[in-house]
């Protein structure tokens, strides 16, 4: 392939100063400098400002049958936005303006490229009565990225994934098709995805491999005048746990519940790894560190919220941490999670499951580690209403020793095999190779299904080939 | 429990100030600056592309900071793919290349993006290793970039990189400025204000005439070698500096003041820090002494000067000496001045694009830098923008059109009330 011929004509696209195929500018794009997951290729990467512009480059990469890779930070955690395959990186940081909030109906529709940090200046700047559920990844990665990956935000409680929070999408087509799905098919309203067919499933979950979205439309939610973030915290998970699940059903006007281990609070500050004890347990350290968030419209219903809260929690033996804790910090630079090992790699087995798993998942994972002598950096968040939970096992490691590198894909891959045998449990934005575990396990028509949508909506398979799923 | 409460405490500081918890890594291990890359090989690859540097972190609408990386876009030009690359250089995954090479100098080094990461070393020390590509870029060949080669040439022979002769270095100097034959303060004027912004020079020597300031203009004064040293020609930054040093020690000086940032930084931290040459001369830049004499009562502002300011923060005493308020003190002082504060201030301040050698080689990156300033600053309703570096002034006055704005000196406005 001439690498020559398709730079010029993707520079006849977007200018000549937002396309390179040079090392010094593609080497930043082969992988994601966090994970254990290998190096791909970028070929050449462009800046696309406009969805027109986005068509056009697709139209290019299906003529030339390259690969095209949607990318906005590319640490997702899962390494699905490294070129497995080389190919064209579609960095989508120039798509990134916030079009139009609408308070009424309480949803932003944003460009594809949109950070979280864009979105929290403007929600800030003109709309500080209402807010978007946000996660715990850096402010420069992006917002429909992770809906799009099922991501959770600390308004997991009200909304559920960060695929729920989508009213709508529109989306070139791995075709060079623009289709728009949801409401906003035939209105200029973005207010839902009913009550037509929903066929924004085509492109969640999918891992920029049946389209790239331009535009999409995310829930808000009113801030209220009342909020308080309790810290609580108990001695072990079988004690803490129950307590997060009966708040989590009492309708408390709670927006978030999430518990961290003990040694992943210690990651989150960066404090120094030989002051934290491998196995905090075993010094009879409290290893339940969770937070729970309510607010309310009135200061009586606060009141009365935030005693019920306490009630609970007292009950469950939990000990509350002192007042004045602000949880209202995101997004935030959560620099611990790679630095702790000095080399800054990190990478996680996280996944959705039932709730009931919580506790058996810790401490699978926990025993896993402590035997390879890791720390247990484990994280869980209950989501819409208590309904299921996300939970998030984490492996530090030095990105520039290859041994350590390969150590922590053994004990990745041992903590998938170890928690998958619960039932239910599912990785999001898993990487390649727990891809091809759930494509074994997948009910065999679902996944003909899926590979008939992938032939469809990519007839030339130029999405982001090697992730997503049926190709 | 008490220490995981203790954890909780620290985290509550952790909103808009940085870093304030102790026990990390990095106050464990401190780093050693003005190191070479070697040194810091093993603490760059730690970034994790993150893109947290490339805006304001929880303050000021999460506005840009990084000039280099605004302009060019590509992840490279911001402080997390200049740290990668830096990787794939010492780890052999990438080589010197002349682009390479551009990219690190395609910086103005204004350190706004260290302000933003929270990783303790990168925060703390990332400077050091923007300095030690361009040290090394030097050594295998790729640097300085070509503009900045020449201007050195010149600076190494004529002592000022404005192409200008040395002879002419004080015809600046009015009749009426008095000076002191054997006084230990001198005046150190800069090439900036020696031969492109004169009015700073002798608006300085003024203020320190009506202050009744003993001091002198050393008649062979020459470039301080900060133009050589950021574009990490390091061999002949020092030996500009070790003249330098011998001719003031020579001189019986005692106390240097000057009205230039770059100066400042060059004399009061890059000699004896990187150089190792302990001069024992106390620097002072003009707005600290300034506030001193305020404080003392010594100097009093008679007269109003009416106008709405804002005050731009020169990178080169800001984030590279953490002189922040002084400037800002004296302002407040002025009657009848108001200042504005533009949204990016103080630590987040962005920069004016001339920095680092930057305005010489990359002369569109260092013109969109200053227009993004000078907009700011209209932002606020301001009727002048004021910095206390005439390399930042002189670079507003190049780009501000139409007189939509005014760029003064502070040195300017004291001039005309005292
Ligand atoms: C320290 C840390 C903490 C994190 N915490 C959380 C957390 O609490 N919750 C959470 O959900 N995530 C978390 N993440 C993961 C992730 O960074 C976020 O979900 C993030 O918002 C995704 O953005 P990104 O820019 O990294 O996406 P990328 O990696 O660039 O993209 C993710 C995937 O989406 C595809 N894609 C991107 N944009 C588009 C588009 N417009 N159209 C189609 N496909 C697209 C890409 O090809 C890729 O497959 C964390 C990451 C880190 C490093
Ligand atoms: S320097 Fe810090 S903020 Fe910037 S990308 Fe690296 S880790 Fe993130
Ligand atoms: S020093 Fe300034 S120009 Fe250079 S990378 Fe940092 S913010 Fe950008």
């Amino acid at each position: 392939m001439n690498n020559n011929e398709i730079v010029s004509e993707l520079e006849n696209i977007v200018g000549e100063q937002f396309v390179s195929d040079k090392p010094e500018e593609t080497f930043l794009y082969h992988y994601d400098f966090i994970t254990a997951e290998p190096e791909g290729k970028c070929d050449i990467v462009i800046m696309p400002k406009t969805a027109e512009e986005v068509q056009e480059i697709v139209k290019i990469a299906n003529k030339f049958k390259i690969p095209l890779v949607p990318w906005v930070s590319g640490i997702n955690f899962g390494s699905t936005a490294t070129p497995l395959k080389g190919g064209i990186v579609v960095d989508l940081r120039r798509l990134n303006r916030v079009l139009e909030v609408n308070e009424d109906d309480m949803y932003a529709l944003i460009e594809g490229g949109t950070t979280w940090a864009g979105l929290q200046a403007y929600l800030g700047k003109n709309h500080p009565n209402l807010m978007a559920g946000v996660t715990f990844s850096p402010p420069g990665t992006g917002v429909v990225a992770s809906c799009l990956c099922y991501g959770m935000f600390n308004l997991g409680m009200l909304g559920g994934t960060g695929a729920e929070f989508i009213n709508g999408l529109e989306v070139v087509l791995g075709s060079g098709d623009l289709v728009r799905v949801g409401s906003c098919s035939l209105s200029d309203y973005w207010y839902g995805r009913q009550p037509l067919p929903d066929l924004a499933g085509l492109f969640i979950g999918w891992e920029g491999s049946t389209g790239i979205v331009t535009k999409a439309a995310i829930k808000l939610w009113p801030k209220l005048p009342f909020r308080k973030d309790f810290v609580l915290m108990g001695n072990t998970f079988d004690m803490g746990i129950p307590v997060l699940l009966k708040l989590s059903k009492a309708g408390l006007g709670i927006c978030d519940i999430f518990v961290f281990s003990y040694n992943w609070i210690q990651a989150a500050i960066g404090a120094y790894e030989k002051k934290v004890p491998l196995n905090p347990l075993k010094d009879n350290l409290p290893v339940f560190i969770s937070g729970v968030t309510t607010q309310a419209y009135t200061e009586k219903q606060h009141e009365a919220q935030c005693e019920a809260i306490e009630t609970i929690s007292k009950e469950g033996g939990l000990t509350e941490a002192p007042q004045g804790i602000s949880l209202d910090i995101l997004p935030y630079q959560a620099w611990g999670a790679w630095n702790f090992s000095r080399g800054g790699g990190g990478e996680w087995i996280g996944s959705y499951c039932s709730t009931r798993e919580i506790i058996k998942y810790y401490k699978l994972a926990r025993e896993t580690a402590l035997k390879h002598g890791h720390t247990s950096q484990f994280y869980s968040r209950l989501l819409f209403g208590g309904h299921y939970c996300v939970s998030r096992f984490n492996i530090n490691f030095n990105k520039n020793d290859p041994e350590e590198i390969e150590s922590a894909r053994i004990i990745l891959k041992e903590i998938h095999e170890e928690v998958s045998s619960l039932d239910g449990v599912v990785m999001y934005k898993a990487p390649k190779w727990a891809h091809e575990v759930y494509e074994e396990k997948i009910y065999p028509a679902t996944y003909e299904l899926m590979k008939k949508i992938k032939n469809l909506l990519d007839p030339n398979k130029v999405m982001n080939p090697g992730h997503g799923w049926g190709d | 429990m008490v220490g995981v409460i203790k954890i909780f405490q620290r985290l509550r500081y952790m909103k808009r100030m940085g870093l304030t918890h102790v026990d990390t890594r990095h106050e464990i291990h401190k780093i050693e600056r003005h190191q070479d890359l070697e040194h810091y090989k093993d603490i760059i690859y730690q970034c994790g592309k993150c893109g947290t540097c490339r805006t304001v972190y929880q303050d000021a609408d999460w506005a840009a900071v990084c000039p280099s990386g605004e302009f060019r876009k590509f992840e490279s030009y911001y402080l997390g793919g200049k740290n990668l690359l830096t990787w794939g250089l010492t780890s052999g995954k990438l080589k010197w290349t002349e682009h390479l090479a551009s990219i690190f100098y395609s910086c103005t080094v204004c350190m706004a993006c260290l302000q933003q990461c929270q990783i303790p070393e990168i925060h703390t020390y990332a400077v050091e290793w923007l300095m030690a590509m361009r040290e090394e870029a030097v050594k295998q060949g790729y640097g300085p970039m070509p503009e900045q080669k020449l201007y050195t040439e010149h600076t190494m022979v004529e002592n000022n990189p404005y192409m200008e002769k040395h002879g002419d270095r004080l015809n600046w100097l009015p009749s009426h400025i008095k000076q002191t034959p054997d006084a230990k303060t001198a005046y150190y004027v800069g090439c900036t204000s020696s031969y492109r912004e004169q009015n700073v020079a002798v608006a300085t020597a003024e203020i320190l005439n009506s202050l009744q300031v003993d001091f002198r203009i050393h008649p062979n004064e020459s470039c301080c070698g900060s133009p050589v040293y950021m574009t990490g020609q390091t061999e002949k930054a020092k030996k500009i500096a070790e003249e330098n040093v011998k001719m003031f020690k020579d001189a019986g000086i005692e106390k240097i003041i000057t009205s230039c940032a770059g100066c400042y930084r060059t004399w009061k931290d890059t000699y004896p820090n990187k150089f190792g040459l302990n001069h024992g001369i106390e620097v002072k830049h003009l707005p600290e002494f300034l506030l001193d004499k305020l404080k003392n009562g010594e100097l009093n502002f008679s007269k109003e000067f009416n106008m709405k300011i804002t005050y731009h923060d020169p990178c080169h005493i800001g984030r590279h000496m953490g002189i922040y308020k002084p400037p800002r003190q004296v302002l407040e002082k002025i009657p009848g001045l108001e200042l504005l504060e533009m949204k990016r201030n103080r630590h987040n301040a962005w920069c004016c694009g001339s920095g680092g050698g930057v305005r010489s080689a990359f002369k569109d990156l260092s013109a969109f830098a200053a227009n993004e300033r000078i907009e700011e600053a209209k932002e606020t309703t301001a009727e002048a923008i004021v910095s206390c570096c005439p390399f930042c002034l002189n670079q507003f006055k190049a780009n501000i059109k139409n007189n939509e704005i005014q760029a003064l000196d502070l040195s300017e406005i004291v001039k005309q009330i005292i």
